[in-house]
């Protein structure tokens, strides 16, 4: 795991006692073979496209992340200062890996990549994101995505 | 959000990097990653470790003996460790504190002249840069930004209020000093790059001088925003 003691306080105590939703019910979708599932990423890193507005404070909206953006137009506008952003700045991938998908999907190693993906701002409580959950589900069955990849930051 | 969109009909699986968030929700499947905050994917350039990553949190997906799914990811990234041989490839030296808003303008101006051209080298080596919130091009930040300390409230596009404004410039400051730190040889630590930023630097201190300018402003919005997204707690002022 991320090591708790490496990360620095006040951080450490606020990520390890944050409050967590207590679900009373434990879903569990099951799919095809890897090779048959249409995969999609859902960010909380509250991604914009350049030029766009950032996510505002303690918002529990989502947003469309289009698989056309180029990396250099992929900006990051979460509202926490306390978390690494230098591999971010080096690598879009290694928070939205969209290359790493595509080539899954080229060698057949996944059915394929979503158009579109999503990003919230993962810092806002889950209850304000009822219906960003709709909104993202809703679209991605749609695309008849069968594959979610949670990355949050 | 995994329970959420299961709940919804889609199969998800978490890049989890917080295991007392992931033993509190028990989402549905969740792969543990020993990495740094902010990096889910581990290691930035290096495709197959993220490969690694990705495919082994897919497979999680193939798995019939759920629900609640945990596995671990045995291996830290490559570029965890601090690199004792790494030099920031700007040369800079913090001033301390400075006397008035016009110092510090000059001060942040001069060295921000000598890291635009490395930053330029950042973008050219890895094609990107994630500098643009700021709503402004970095040769207007000095003015603007020294501007609050004589009790200014500036706003600019795409921004509603200063608070907002010196915020995201804030960001960019930062994004732009860490992309030239690392525009040349191999990655030093995120904890080597914060060190340098935030103890090495004109823009570093400035960013501490202004949080002071915040928190005894009139302005609420400013005063909470500088006292809690400028200056990360590891680094304030003893």
């Amino acid at each position: 795991m991320a090591r708790l003691d490496d990360i620095p306080e006040p951080t450490r105590t606020a990520v390890a006692g944050i409050p967590c939703p207590n679900f009373t019910t434990t879903p569990f979708r099951f799919g095809p073979r890897l090779s048959e599932r249409r995969v999609a990423i859902v960010s909380s890193a509250a991604l914009i496209r350049r030029g766009d507005k950032p996510f505002p404070f303690g918002s529990g909206e989502f947003r469309a992340v289009s698989g056309d953006w180029g990396h250099g137009d992929i900006l990051m506008s979460h509202v926490s200062i306390n978390f690494d952003r230098a591999g971010f700045q080096r690598d879009s991938n290694v928070v939205y890996p969209i290359d790493r998908l595509r080539e899954m999907a080229s060698e057949g190693v996944i059915g394929g990549v979503a158009e579109t993906h999503y990003t919230i701002m993962g810092s806002t409580d889950p209850a304000a994101m009822v219906e960003s959950a709709d909104g993202i589900a809703a679209a991605l069955l749609a695309d008849r995505c069968n594959a979610v990849v949670l990355a949050p930051v | 959000m995994a329970h959420m969109l299961e709940e919804r009909g889609l199969p998800t699986v978490v890049l989890a990097l917080v295991l007392p968030q992931v033993e509190k929700t028990r989402p549905p499947r969740a792969l543990m990653l020993p990495f740094m905050l902010g990096r889910p994917l581990g290691e930035p350039n290096d495709p197959p470790f993220q490969r690694r990553v990705l495919l082994q949190a897919l497979r999680m997906l193939e798995r019939t003996d759920g629900p609640v799914l945990l596995e671990h990811f045995p291996d830290d990234n490559p570029s965890w460790s601090d690199r004792p041989d790494w030099k920031p490839a700007v040369a800079t030296s913090a001033p301390g504190l400075l006397d008035d808003a016009a110092a510090w303008q000059a001060a942040f101006r001069t060295e921000l002249m000598t890291v635009l051209p490395i930053w330029e080298r950042f973008k050219t080596r890895f094609g990107r840069t994630t500098v643009g919130l700021a709503g402004q091009p970095p040769e207007a930040w000095p003015a603007f930004a020294t501007s609050y300390m004589q009790g200014a409230l500036p706003t600019v596009a795409p921004h509603d209020t200063s608070a907002l404004a010196l915020r995201f410039l804030a960001d960019d400051l930062k994004a732009l000093y860490g992309e030239a730190v690392q525009a040349d040889g191999g990655p030093p630590s995120a904890r080597q790059i914060d060190w340098w930023f935030w103890r090495q630097t004109v823009a570093g201190q400035l960013l501490i001088a202004l949080r002071d300018v915040a928190l005894t402003s009139d302005n609420n919005a400013l005063k909470t925003v500088g006292g809690r997204f400028f200056v990360p707690v590891p680094y304030l002022p003893t």
